[in-house]
């Protein structure tokens, strides 16, 4: 016996079973809109085309984001749009422990997914989200299935971070370097730094199961290693992407004025940074900042009004054009220049920050986390300083006084990671660690 | 006349004697009172009245056997009993009420100690007699408590500490001081309450009597822990009588007694601490018996109720983990996680005991889901009632079965796996090894436990419990030494199970979970044993989360001053030879060196 993993496409030419790949995600993008929910299910739809793997798709459904009421009685399992290979799995939202992040009911595991994973013995679960059905996961997948290799992929820093996983601190503002007990219990003083060490512990216990962890940004790594994670085990693995079926026309010639906003107007995602930046910024550019978003009326009260009252001011240079659909960017695209993504927290990787180089626009973003990664100062877009409005007036008036300065960034681009190359990525990752597994069973 | 027949007396058994009994009433099933003597018709003597217990159908079923409180033993055939004995009413009626004062009370003596006769103390009989009491008692006038008169009384707390004793709380005024007080049961026990009690001034009483002029005393105030004859389990009817220098005499009745054992510890431990630090004459006479008493009773009411056991339990476990559980049941989750990545569970029982009798339902939930998800098996016990940390300890190790014990608290995590094995294959190559404590680490990787000390701080009377190197990193050498200590904490202490015993365990006397493992490690160290600390594994201990803070102060104190009654001189000869900044001392032994360990 060779130790190599047995090539992929051998096993589907010599008729050996299909690789079994379990996707789970927290919830499923036709009922959620969410960057990692619409990556999970657009790599089960590209692996679904390879051949000799065999993947399905669990996403997890509940009251919170379904008109659903409850399960059904007896199985917390429904179908998916037809499609025998994805799966619903309704979770009582009630029933999730936010901060130990995992199901207080412990008969969804035991009585559930258990037989769920029985009934697919899956050879790699590949867990794109936990939340909603909880870190239990991991070591019921150990237990129920010691063969099977387990991928994590992580979306952001809720394992870390108690506040929403932003890695933000609740007290200024200012951007969290590094999680500790104290510095968590600072954070939020009701809670104990006790409680924080064992969320800590408890956490890291059950990411122990974990044979391989992915990492769409270094900078998101290189906090979950500071954290806790043996750096052999973590690894930086970009979110694929598939092409767009139309990329957007150039927009309008002149003075590059129109810049669009993409995703959730919230304060995270500095929807209110934007709107002081354009009226610091005045008249004197020409800019115009075009609001692609949902969800507004999800944010609070407080930031609603304050966002409103801004935005009084600035009627003929700030539109809001509401939600989107995916499909619909090659046309909201064709009329903007830029794509800005000024979020105040470290972000991941931002899917928009690849949906703007596919169609073709330079990123102004924040100088930050996976924004400061993803997008080159001075090749593909440009940097502002995190959080301060000044900083992204004037970021604002360079990219739209210049043409010269928009069609350098331009030229700058480069295609995003493209899906081919991570699914080829992903399948020999899964073959190693599948091999690994066998063979660490066989010494055991 | 019906007269008793007799079998011959022997040693093991009580006297018999040839007792006529001429009349006789229940006072409970079992239990009746009765007149001793051939004639009736006669006015009894307060002698020939006793309490006996009934035994129904001995003697081939022809035959009642009296046992008489006087020890006394005596058979009567079955018709002549049925013929003597009648309605209680009547008898005491017609009886008892004609005696003279005198004698009633010799009669109300016999009674009070005749509570406990049936063994399993009843209501009914306490009641019978308490019946009796209200006919036969001296009445005396009702105090009226009044400025302008100088007699007064007020009980204001009756507590139950157990079945058979009191903790009482009142004040007495009177002209000078030299009045007395006495408590009256229920069951007609009647307690002599100034002769013994603690005085204290009381600014209210004296600021209320301000009008009467110079007092000889400010002292009107008393606390009392009074040792009843028998069981009083009535909680009304508790009556102060008051008899001055005078002849002045006065009675008063009590407010109900308070037994709840968790209100009667706080009240006691109150009073205790009212007056600064807790010790003393109210301490010494009074606090200690009372608190060791309620202890044990709280102790003894805690049986174990139920056993359940979560899975295959294993067969020879070579180390009993015991874990009380109190309030934090999140904890358990948490244990488990981590006791279920470890191997070396499997060879472990563990035994975790729930020492808040409330959440057992809860418990049970969730370790029904807990065992199914991570499989890893133990077994829970529920107790009837709280037992306190030590009794918890107790019940737990008494449902555990391996020869050698891990005590462990709920808020200990371990730092990884193995760490129960390393800490026995240590125990067994050490001679002369008693307890063994492993290193305790705060959140942050600061040391909680690295053995104990003793140390008394400048102007205290009393020893204090010392952590080696507390708060300071992990990493210091110096508490990265193996050595022998004082003692360990019972946070996570391993200790052979017949070691554990012969130095008679956790004492129960402490309150609330403190000092109870520094005791019981002195204690090992009397039988020439050594304690050790061990660096090399590491926990976790989550300290004192499961209290409130601030409700701990007296209860601290008055552990701490009891420890330091008991085991001063112990420990100031223990404490000669240690110095806990240097790695290399060790304590002292005064018994011999019984060789070095390895």
């Amino acid at each position: 016996m060779t130790t190599m993993a047995e090539p992929i496409d051998e096993r589907a030419a010599t008729g050996a079973r299909p690789l079994r790949v379990l996707y789970v995600a927290h919830n499923h993008p036709t009922l959620h809109p969410g960057g990692a929910e619409a990556y999970a299910l657009e790599l089960y739809e590209a692996m679904r085309e390879m051949p000799g793997v065999e993947p399905t798709l669990l996403a997890r459904i509940g009251t919170n984001v379904a008109r659903r009421r409850s399960g059904r009685p007896g199985t917390p399992f429904s179908s998916v749009n037809g499609d025998p290979n994805q799966c619903f799995v309704f979770t009582e939202t009630d029933h999730f422990d936010f901060f130990t992040l995992t199901s207080r009911d412990k008969s969804l595991y035991t009585e559930h997914l258990a037989n769920f994973l029985l009934a697919h013995r899956p050879d790699v679960v590949h867990l794109q989200h936990t939340h909603f059905i909880g870190l239990d996961l991991l070591g019921l997948v150990k237990r129920v299935l010691p063969e099977a290799a387990i991928v994590y992929t992580l979306h952001e820093f809720l394992p870390i971070c108690h506040r929403d996983g932003q890695m933000v601190r609740t007290f200024d503002a200012s951007l969290c370097e590094e999680a500790s007990p104290r510095r968590c219990h600072e954070c939020f003083p009701e809670i104990s730094e006790q409680l924080f060490f064992l969320r800590q512990r408890f956490v890291q216990a059950q990411f122990e199961n974990v044979d391989r962890f992915l990492a769409p940004s270094a900078q998101l790594m290189d906090k979950y290693v500071r954290w806790g994670i043996e750096p052999q085990r973590i690894e930086v693995e970009e979110y694929g992407r598939l092409e767009p079926a139309a990329r957007a026309p150039d927009p309008p010639g002149g003075k590059p004025t129109n810049i669009g906003f993409f995703g959730q107007l919230s304060h995270f995602k500095g929807g209110d940074l934007m709107l002081e930046a354009m009226s610091l910024l005045g008249e004197r550019a020409g800019a115009h900042l075009w609001l692609h978003g949902a969800n507004l009326e999800l944010q609070p009260q407080e930031f609603q009004d304050k966002l409103a009252a801004r935005h009084e001011a600035l009627r003929d240079r700030v539109t809001f054009r509401g939600p989107y659909r995916h499909g619909e960017l090659p046309k909201l695209m064709a009329d903007l220049h830029w794509v800005v993504v000024p979020s105040v927290w470290w972000e991941n990787s931002p899917l928009v920050i690849q949906e703007a180089f596919f169609h073709r626009r330079p990123v102004i973003c924040s100088d930050v986390g996976g924004m400061a990664e993803k997008v080159a100062h001075g090749v593909d877009g440009i940097h502002f300083r995190a959080g301060d409005a000044h900083s992204l007036a004037r970021a604002f008036e360079a990219a739209t006084t210049s043409p010269k300065l928009w069609g350098s960034l331009r030229q700058g681009i480069r295609e995003p990671y493209a899906m081919d190359t991570h699914t080829e990525r992903l399948l020999d990752l899964y073959g190693e660690l599948v091999d690994a597994r066998k063979g660490a069973l066989t010494h055991a | 006349m019906p007269e008793a027949t007799t079998t011959p007396s022997s040693r093991s058994r009580p006297r018999m004697t040839r007792a006529a009994v001429r009349r006789a009433a229940a006072l409970a099933p079992g239990v009746a009172i009765v007149i001793r003597g051939a004639q009736r018709g006669r006015r009894p003597t307060a002698q020939a009245v006793e309490v006996a217990r009934v035994r129904d159908g001995v003697g081939a079923g022809k035959s009642v056997e009296l046992l008489l409180a006087s020890g006394r033993r005596a058979r009567v055939p079955r018709e002549q009993w049925q013929e003597v004995q009648g309605d209680l009413e009547a008898f005491v009626r017609e009886e008892l009420a004609p005696l003279d004062a005198a004698a009633r009370e010799a009669v109300l003596e016999t009674l009070a100690a005749a509570t406990g006769l049936d063994e399993e103390a009843s209501l009914e009989l306490s009641a019978s007699i308490q019946a009796i009491r209200e006919v036969l008692r001296e009445r005396l006038p009702r105090c009226a408590v009044d400025e302008a008169q100088p007699a007064g009384l007020s009980v204001e707390q009756v507590l139950a500490v157990d079945d058979s004793s009191v903790w009482v709380d009142g004040w007495m005024h009177d002209e000078d001081g030299r009045g007395a007080v006495t408590l009256v049961s229920p069951e007609s026990a009647r307690l002599a309450v100034t002769a013994v009690a603690h005085r204290y001034e009381r600014p209210d009483v004296v600021q209320f009597y301000a009008g009467l002029g110079v007092e000889r005393t400010r002292d009107h105030g008393f606390t009392a822990h009074l040792t009843l004859p028998g069981p009083s389990l009535l909680s009304n009817g508790w009556i102060a009588e008051l008899e001055t220098a005078d002849g002045t005499q006065l009675e008063t009745p009590c407010p109900a007694v308070v037994r709840d054992p968790a209100a009667v510890r706080a009240t006691i431990l109150g009073q205790l601490g009212a007056a600064g630090p807790v010790g003393g004459p109210l301490a010494e006479r009074h606090g200690r018996p009372a608190l060791t008493r309620l202890q044990e009773r709280i102790v003894a009411e805690a049986e174990i109720e139920s056993v359940d056991d979560y899975g295959e339990q294993p067969r020879n476990p070579a180390v009993s983990i015991v874990v009380p559980l109190y309030k934090r049941l999140d904890f358990l989750e948490h244990q488990l996680l981590h006791f279920s990545r470890d191997p070396g569970f499997a060879e472990l029982e563990l035994v975790f005991v729930l020492d808040s009798t409330e959440q057992a339902g809860e418990l049970a939930a969730q370790a029904r889901g807990l065992f199914a998800l991570h499989g890893l098996p133990f077994r829970v016990v529920n107790l009837a009632s709280g037992a306190g940390f030590a009794g918890a300890n107790l019940r737990g190790i008494e449902a555990s079965r391996a020869s050698r014990l891990l005590l462990l608290n709920s808020d200990v995590i371990p730092s990884r796996p193995g760490w129960v094995g390393e800490m026995s294959e240590f125990y067994d190559a050490t001679q002369d090894i008693g307890a063994l404590g492993p290193k305790l680490l705060y959140e942050d990787d600061s040391l909680q436990h690295a053995g104990l000390y003793f140390h008394r701080p400048a102007g205290s009377e009393v020893w204090h419990n010392g952590h080696c190197f507390k708060g300071l990193h992990r990493t210091l050498p110096a508490a990265n030494l193996v050595r022998p200590v004082p003692a360990v904490t019972a946070a996570c202490m391993m200790v052979d199970r017949d070691l554990y015993e012969e130095a008679g365990g956790l004492p129960l006397h402490y309150t609330q979970g403190d000092y109870e493992d520094s005791e019981l490690c002195l204690r090992i160290g009397e039988l020439g044993r050594r304690n050790w600390y061990l660096p090399s594994v590491e926990l976790y201990h989550l300290e004192g989360q499961s209290y409130l803070p601030g409700v701990r102060r007296v209860p601290s104190e008055y552990n701490r001053w009891l420890h330091s009654q008991l085991w001063g001189e112990r420990i100031e000869e223990l404490m000669s030879g240690f110095d806990p900044h240097d790695p290399a001392a060790s304590p002292h032994r005064p018994t011999t060196e019984r060789g070095k360990s390895s």
